[in-house]
């Protein structure tokens, strides 16, 4: 226990303190939970608890062709996606930590900006490019379009990486007689390793879990798992629905420990060096 | 240690023996390692986005017109569109503002095991898909929801009660969507803060309260700006939540331009909207910047 200077004790001040984040935490998460529960259910009915429990809903969505069809494409078009944003993303990130040329900072602005360019507004713009490209309803489209959203998150995890990294150890693998690439590949690579796992885990999770692009740009012949999710809550607000928001948060889960993972390894890892 | 400083020198001997134009050869490449993102990025993004501005002030003939932008700023049902996405966006960024400073206070100020936990609690809704979230918040809030069902059943209320498809339901659906982005900027400052500071004037006999008014709370504005900068941006742009959260009333700037362009086809007025959007995003941006910095807005503040 390392009580930092500026703690205000465990009088009432830091009980309220707590019991405020606590609310607030509660906020956050209930809701999330209370799906989960209520997947559970055995009949058509929200009901918290469940008075039956049963894995009904789930088996409806096994069973369902367009549930296991929206599923497989999400699933594919946010695998290209990561592949896509890691291949440009990793190099720009390593461009815009360690170049020194002229117009970076505008760019680094230009490259990381659709973090905060409504994403309607790039659906609109992105509908008119891909229509005259007879792209619209292609998983190829979406797969770009979510590139576009994928690719500043990469950047910016992995920039601030290669940032935190004395590029020393690269000059001394060039010293060592390594080509510019080879230094890249065996020394700068490995050491933002954690950084490349989280960024590869986030751009995997922005593509899966993206509406409104899905909606603008799936047309009739693309329908991801979001957009299908979106229709059904439109239109019907079945049960199953409560389904494949657990198995989203199961999804989520699983990526955020993937992150935590390749943290807690490499941190294990540097204090086995040092 | 010692090993990497010997490397080192080795570095720096290699590099004073090089020829003088190839002064920086490990500086000159990786610049051109920007060029995919940059082209990619330029023909995917920039290109639409430019096309898009290029619409909004064009003619069906083909020349200039400033036609759109008239009808935007002289039609009243356009303000009333502006106005509720900006009022939703200010009660959203001032919410969460609220309820994001004390959490984030805690979680920089909480034993590691604590934090790890609290962070948790932030980090999983953050990445959980705002669909699922939306959904449930409709079964938590709808009209014969959990809530509502547990209220009749008490007999606390008689009918039940409105909270979703108006201005009430997409102000609950935004808050819980962006409060993250609030609490994770106002915590990677105070991490930062140097803990003397606060001790310090704790030592020289300051309350704990005054101590962290006149201390701690201005060297953590910066982290509250971004936060309400990220937030109010986010905000304004918004579509997902208000179209399922709100009612007919709650239209927003986000979702008139979804329906000029699925129910009038009208591009030239959508592209018009988008860049009202656009230029108000980045009015924000630039406010923010001046502020505090663009490092600080654009930063990788508490995204890994």
């Amino acid at each position: 226990m390392h009580p930092k200077g500026w703690q205000i004790g465990m009088g009432w001040g830091r009980i309220g303190l707590w019991v405020f984040s606590s609310a607030v935490i509660i906020f956050l998460i209930a809701p999330i939970l209370v799906v989960m529960i209520v997947s559970f259910n055995d009949t058509t009915l929200f009901e918290l608890p469940p008075v039956r429990w049963s894995l009904r809903w789930y088996g409806t969505l096994l069973q369902s062709r367009e549930w296991r069809e929206a599923f497989w494409l999400s699933l594919w078009v946010a695998a290209a996606v990561t592949a896509l944003a890691l291949l440009l993303g990793v190099p720009a990130g390593y461009a815009l930590a360690r170049g020194q040329f002229f117009g970076r900072r505008l760019l680094e602005f230009v490259l990381v900006s659709p973090m905060v360019v409504p994403v309607i507004v790039l659906a609109l713009g992105l509908y008119a490019l891909f229509a005259r490209l007879g792209l619209i309803g292609r998983p190829a489209g979406l797969l770009m379009a979510h590139a576009v959203l994928a690719l500043p998150i990469v950047i910016v995890i992995v920039g601030a990486a290669f940032r935190r990294v004395d590029a020393g150890i690269e000059l001394a693998a060039r010293a060592c007689g390594a080509s510019f690439l080879r230094a890249f590949w065996s020394v700068s690579l490995p050491s933002v390793r954690p950084a490349l796992i989280s960024a590869g885990a986030f751009a995997f999770l922005t593509s899966f879990d993206e509406v409104v692009l899905a909606l603008f740009l799936g047309g009739p012949g693309a329908t991801t798992l979001p957009k299908r999710i979106w229709e059904a809550i439109k239109f019907e607000l079945d049960p199953s629905l409560t389904a494949v928001s657990t198995l989203l948060v199961g999804l989520t889960l699983a990526a955020l420990l993937v992150v935590e993972l390749g943290r807690a390894n490499a941190s294990r890892e540097t204090h086995k060096e040092s | 240690m010692d090993g990497a400083e010997i490397v080192r020198q080795l570095g720096w001997t290699w590099q004073s023996s090089l020829p003088e134009q190839d002064h920086k050869p490990w500086r000159a490449r990786p610049g051109t390692m920007i060029l995919g993102a940059v082209l990619f990025l330029g023909a995917v993004y920039l290109l639409p986005m430019l096309t898009l501005i290029g619409w909004a002030f064009s003619d069906p003939k083909g020349g200039i017109t400033l036609a759109q932008a008239t009808r935007l700023l002289t039609e009243g049902a356009y303000h009333t569109a502006f106005v509720t996405t900006f009022r939703t966006a200010i009660i959203t960024t001032l919410v969460c503002a609220l309820l994001g400073y004390p959490l984030a206070f805690l979680m920089a100020t909480a034993s590691p095991r604590a934090r790890t936990l609290l962070m948790a609690g932030v980090i999983i809704p953050f990445w959980t898909s705002v669909l699922a979230r939306s959904l449930a918040w409709i079964i938590l809030l709808g009209k014969r929801g959990i809530i509502n069902e547990w209220l009749l059943a008490s007999g606390l209320v008689s009918a039940p009660l409105p909270f979703l498809f108006n201005s009430l339901g997409v102000q609950i659906g935004m808050v819980h969507v962006l409060l993250p982005f609030m609490v994770l900027p106002i915590w990677a400052v105070l991490m930062r803060l140097d803990q003397a500071l606060p001790s310090a004037a704790r030592s020289l006999g300051a309350s704990p309260a005054r101590a962290f008014i006149q201390v701690v709370l201005p060297l953590s504005l910066p982290g509250l700006v971004a936060g309400c900068v990220l937030v109010f941006m986010l905000a304004i742009g918004f579509y997902i939540t208000p179209a399922l959260l709100g009612g007919d009333r709650d239209i927003t700037i986000a979702s008139l331009i979804e329906m000029v362009v699925r129910d009038l086809l009208d591009w030239p007025f959508a592209a018009m909207l988008s860049l009202s959007l656009m230029v108000s995003v980045g009015t924000v941006f630039a406010f923010g910047a001046l502020l505090i910095g663009v490092e600080r807005l654009t930063g990788a503040e508490g995204r890994t």
